[in-house]
């Protein structure tokens, strides 16, 4: 982790949480400055995955910018390409088929069941689990497999276009995903009991980062992290793409430590498997895409519920073929003044798990 | 048009952010937006309920803004990546990173503004 | 702890999780984006649009010496060239492409074959 330097008299200890770390899966830096054991000030640095692409999105077309825009990461892409699209088609006043938002619903919902997939996968890791890690990755292949047999690619499944989807799903092919799907919860359940009840993950998750409800409304947290204190915050709820007709509730939980965010993002696996098949018994006949035809013109704000949170695109077009602005504001942008909130006050052996539990996405961060 | 934006000035800035912490609004970021013509657009969105609320503020170029971070501590980061990428002067963020947050040393000044970008082909031109 | 053996048996008496590659290999998807493989030159009217749709500026169309060519390592997969082609004569293959040993070799320039000769009549 790093060299340490002593500072006169005073006890102080300055320690480079580095931006190469075997338990982070990207890079960022942190510089904890600490007394003993405990950490008292923790200074973010990041900036080592800055790619630009705000800049390049002015000066592609319009159409091009899909496929740029889900490259900025590789475990929420599908859903920075639906609010895209779903901008665009606000200002072009596009009406989608109903098939399509369906579609999108089950990918979407696909999607989120992969990215907690992982994460719960990363959080064995970080304690020294490896082999709980492993169960979970394997149940998460099964995801992989599925995306890429309906949709052409394991990870960025470039399914969304301005106006629906490019690909459809046959009725047999539905009913394969209901059935891995079922395969999946089973095979999680028989997992929740080993995060739930073991004594050597309690002993590291519980009572570590607490949060409480008012401070983490007033630093802005998104996503599970919100949710795991208490507050009510879902963006699918507003009803959007098809959402507005299945039957859900946000998981909320009230500890406000690591163990209340690990039951949320589990009992949103099963949530997103409940949400597959409610879509998968709901869909409608019809076309998939209608065309396209003009340019967009004004200003338009759309947000989207992504695995980590809210995500917000704000987009401004003049009338011809390039945007004007394109302005994205990921989750883990909001959920870093937490986590600095967070540090000080605790153990240095807790700063793996604390930095895992806002599931860091620097490449999202730092577009 | 997007809903609910209001177009304030800058020194009701300050008072109109305070009001809106008071009412329990969550600051959810900031927009930057280069009109080319030598003034900027800044859109500050608040949310309460899954509703936005947007405040804009149009500034020109070398003027001041004053920071928010003093009434809402998240929106440092924001604040130092629209100072670094389009060259805006804001004072007195809580945490200043100096304009070294995403940018290395040797590279242009303000890389998303309109202007510099005709300047350096023009250079390379020659 | 006690939690874990009854998952550690199971594993124990089933078959490996993992496939044993080189030796077996999975077969692909049919609908896979793999890579784009080739052109059907024959087709080809040389109209562009592929050209103007790549996000990537990978395709080089030219009207005059009837040629369309590929740089496959710019090329990002995405199929929208194929979707936009108005003869449909781009082909995707559903194996993902290899790495190479030189960046030159695989730029496919083909030239349409020139008109069929006249019956030469000796």
């Amino acid at each position: 982790m790093g060299k340490s330097g002593k500072s006169g008299k005073s006890g102080k200890t300055v320690i480079p949480f580095g931006p190469q770390h075997p338990v982070l899966p990207e890079p960022l830096h942190l510089k904890l400055v600490m007394e003993d054991e405990i950490i008292v000030e923790a200074i973010p640095a990041i900036g080592y995955v800055h790619r630009g692409l705000e800049k390049l999105t002015e000066v592609k077309e319009f159409t091009q910018n899909v496929f740029i825009v889900e490259r900025i990461c590789g475990i929420c892409s599908m859903m920075h390409a639906q609010a895209y699209c779903q901008g665009i088609e606000t200002l072009m006043n596009i009406q989608v088929p109903d098939r399509a938002k369906y579609l999108r619903v089950i990918w979407g919902e696909l999607h989120r069941l992969h990215s907690h997939l992982l994460w719960l996968g990363l959080l064995a890791d970080a304690f020294g689990f490896e082999s709980l890690f492993m169960q979970v990755w394997r149940n998460r292949e099964k995801v992989m497999d599925i995306m890429e047999e309906t949709a052409g690619g394991r990870v960025i499944i470039s399914v969304n276009a301005i106006g629906g989807t490019r690909r459809d799903m046959s009725p047999e092919v539905l009913r394969k995903v209901a059935v891995i799907a079922d395969e999946i919860k089973e095979d999680m359940m028989q997992l929740e009991k080993v995060f739930m009840a073991d004594y050597t993950v309690k002993h590291r998750l519980v009572g570590v980062g607490v949060l409480e409800p008012d401070v983490a409304y007033e630093f802005g947290a998104v996503g599970p992290m919100a949710r795991a204190s208490g507050i009510k915050q879902d963006l699918r709820t507003t009803g959007y793409a098809a959402y507005g007709e299945l039957d859900f509730e946000p998981v909320v939980e009230t500890g406000c430590d690591s163990y209340a965010r690990t039951m949320v993002r589990l009992r949103e696996v099963y949530q997103s498997v409940d949400l597959i098949k409610q879509a998968i018994g709901k869909i409608p006949d019809g076309e998939t895409s209608v065309p396209v035809k003009g340019m967009p013109n004004g200003e338009v704000i759309s947000r989207v519920e992504q695995p980590r949170g809210e995500v917000l695109y704000y987009l401004k077009a003049n009338g011809t073929k390039n945007l004007d602005r394109l302005r994205i504001r990921t989750p883990t942008f909001a959920n870093i003044p937490t986590l600095l909130k967070m540090l000080p006050g605790s153990q240095l052996a807790d700063v793996p798990i604390l930095i895992l539990t806002i599931d860091p996405c620097i490449s999202c961060t730092e577009r | 048009m997007i809903e609910n934006a209001f177009d304030i000035s800058k020194e009701l800035l300050h008072i109109e952010v305070e009001d809106s912490k008071i009412n329990g609004y969550r600051f959810v970021t900031a927009t930057c937006v280069d009109l080319g013509n030598g003034t900027f657009d800044v859109i500050y969105h608040f949310d309460k309920d899954l509703e936005l609320k947007n405040l804009r503020v149009n500034v020109k170029k070398e003027e001041e803004l004053p920071s928010i971070s003093n009434i809402y501590f998240s929106a440092i980061l924001v604040e130092n990546e629209m100072k670094e990428l389009f060259g805006l002067n804001i004072k007195n963020i809580a945490i200043d990173y100096g304009g070294h947050m995403l940018l290395s040393d040797e590279e242009l000044d303000s890389p998303m503004a309109k202007q510099q970008i005709v300047i350096e082909k023009r250079k390379g031109d020659k | 702890m006690f939690e874990m053996i009854g998952n550690i048996f199971r594993n124990l008496s089933s078959k490996p999780a993992t496939r044993k590659y080189p030796f077996e290999k999975r077969p692909a998807f049919k609908n896979a984006r793999g890579q784009i493989s080739g052109i059907d030159i024959d087709q080809c009217i040389f109209c562009g649009i592929c050209q103007r749709k790549c996000p990537a500026d990978a395709l080089k169309v030219t009207k005059a010496e009837k040629s369309w060519e590929i740089d496959q390592f710019k090329c990002i997969i995405c199929g929208a060239c194929v979707e936009v082609c108005p003869k449909k004569c781009i082909k995707m293959e559903d194996e993902y492409k290899t790495s190479a040993y030189k960046k030159e070799a695989y730029k496919a320039v083909q030239n349409t074959a020139p008109q069929p000769p006249a019956p030469k009549e000796d």
